[in-house]
């Protein structure tokens, strides 16, 4: 079971639950079975483009983004982009 | 009854609470922490909260709320069609409508409308592909569709930088209503579309009577937006602003508060001034007993609301000013919220 972390933002959105445990085979079939699979996804099925998703601490993007394997005991973190100060 | 105020903030909902006296206010928020509220109103049908909610990282959104903001629903699906070139930015304002109609705008100059109590959302076709869109431009808060008012079997709706459209067919077709309405930062100043509406409202005793606040202007129509006469000047300091506010039972009074330019987009004249006509826009007076007259501060397109028994509006510094009808005498209801994005006043 792959282990899917939210930010405080989408917690909230999905009832109060920050932490899912997830069949998933990859990072983006763990993504889509999220509550808040549309607050991560556009219209057009894409990931938005400032949210982050780190799997065992290595930005998803830097691999092979959504098609990313997941392990069973992986880790997935949502981050939002951090802008401003 | 008392009254409720939905104040929409930059950092989340805030909710204002008065008796019928409205003097004394209740603050309660943030609520929906996290997201900006772009637009708030309370549904008089079932008493549902809705909210025009969004986030830089999350996008664009609906909440709704059937106790008044202790439990919220978010939209399950709102989006722009898969297989074109749009996609949503930005939920603009939300306007309940005829039967179950509840009506949404956004940007890219888009409307959506659902069946659903907010659930689910279809987008407009007649809007999306408006044979006029490629005149329309975004200007600097983006191409939003901001006004929706529906009249006796008619809908408008306004969108900034493209201009005012009146629709017979519940929507299924779309007339520019833009003739002698300036856009001043055109090469012709006088086009089919692409002026910048601000803000328009129809009065709900005289639905042929449209009122707008414009980029270049305010202006009134009196036969469903076919003319429109300009009516700066004659005691407003400026024709520029964003905010517009009439009165339930008078169509000759309106309200606005005039900006210094579209450079300087803070109050005209360094004071906190709104400005009401009694006489259908040939004069204006200053309505100010209260408002501070050394003031640099903007109120947003949304910021301005009215009831049978007052005038309210919020400002990007964080207070909430409320009044009497007509504006006889201003009281800070709140202050120090986060930037003010939008006010209604609703009976609860």
């Amino acid at each position: 079971m792959a282990v899917v972390l939210l930010p405080a933002v989408l917690a909230a959105e999905a009832g109060g639950q920050k932490r899912f445990e997830l069949e998933a085979a990859t990072v983006g079939d763990a993504l889509r079975q999220l509550p808040v699979q549309n607050l991560l996804f556009d219209e057009t099925g894409e990931l938005r483009r400032l949210v982050n998703v780190y799997v065992d601490g290595v930005d998803a993007r830097s691999g092979r983004g959504l098609e990313e394997p997941l392990g069973d005991d992986s880790e997935v973190r949502v981050v939002g982009a951090v802008a401003g100060g | 009854m008392g009254v409720l105020l939905p104040v929409g903030t930059r950092k989340g909902l805030f909710l204002l609470r008065s008796d019928d006296d409205r003097t004394e206010w209740e603050v309660e928020g943030p609520l929906l922490p996290g997201w900006s509220v772009f637009h708030a109103a309370v549904d008089p049908r079932d008493g549902v909260l809705y909210a025009a909610t969004n986030n830089f990282v999350y996008g664009a959104t609906v909440h709704r709320s059937e106790d008044l903001g202790k439990n919220w629903e978010r939209a399950e699906e709102l989006g722009l069609p898969e297989d074109g070139e749009l996609k949503l930015s930005a939920t603009w304002h939300v306007e309940p409508g005829r039967a179950s109609e509840l009506w949404l705008g956004g940007d890219p100059g888009v409307l959506f409308r659902s069946d659903d109590g907010g659930k689910t959302w279809e987008v407009n076709r007649g809007l999306l592909e408006h044979p006029t869109r490629e005149s329309w431009q975004p200007g600097a808060g983006g191409m939003c569709t901001h006004s929706i008012q529906l009249t006796d079997g008619t809908m408008y709706v306004a969108i900034s930088a493209a201009g005012s459209f009146r629709s017979e067919d519940g929507g299924e077709s779309w007339t520019p209503i833009n003739k002698s309405v300036a856009a001043e930062f055109m090469p012709n100043p006088y086009p089919e579309v692409g002026q910048c509406v601000h803000k328009l409202l129809a009065h709900p005793k005289r639905p042929e009577r449209l009122w707008q606040q414009n980029h270049c202007g305010v202006y009134r129509s009196d036969d469903r937006g076919d003319n429109w006469e300009r009516l700066d000047g004659n005691g407003l300091p400026t024709s520029f602003g964003f905010p517009l506010a009439l009165d339930p039972d008078d169509p000759d009074v309106a309200y606005v508060i005039p900006e210094q330019s579209q450079e300087q987009h803070f109050t005209a004249e360094g004071r906190l001034g709104v400005y009401r006509t009694g006489d259908g826009g040939a004069s204006w007076e200053l309505v100010s007993n209260g408002l501070p007259d050394r003031a640099w501060v903007a109120v947003l397109r949304e910021g301005l609301a009215y009831d049978g028994g007052g005038l309210y509006f919020g400002t990007q510094s964080g207070s909430v000013w409320t009044s009497e009808r007509g504006g006889g005498q201003w009281t800070e209801a709140a202050r120090d919220l986060p930037p003010i994005l939008s006010v209604e006043a609703a009976s609860v």
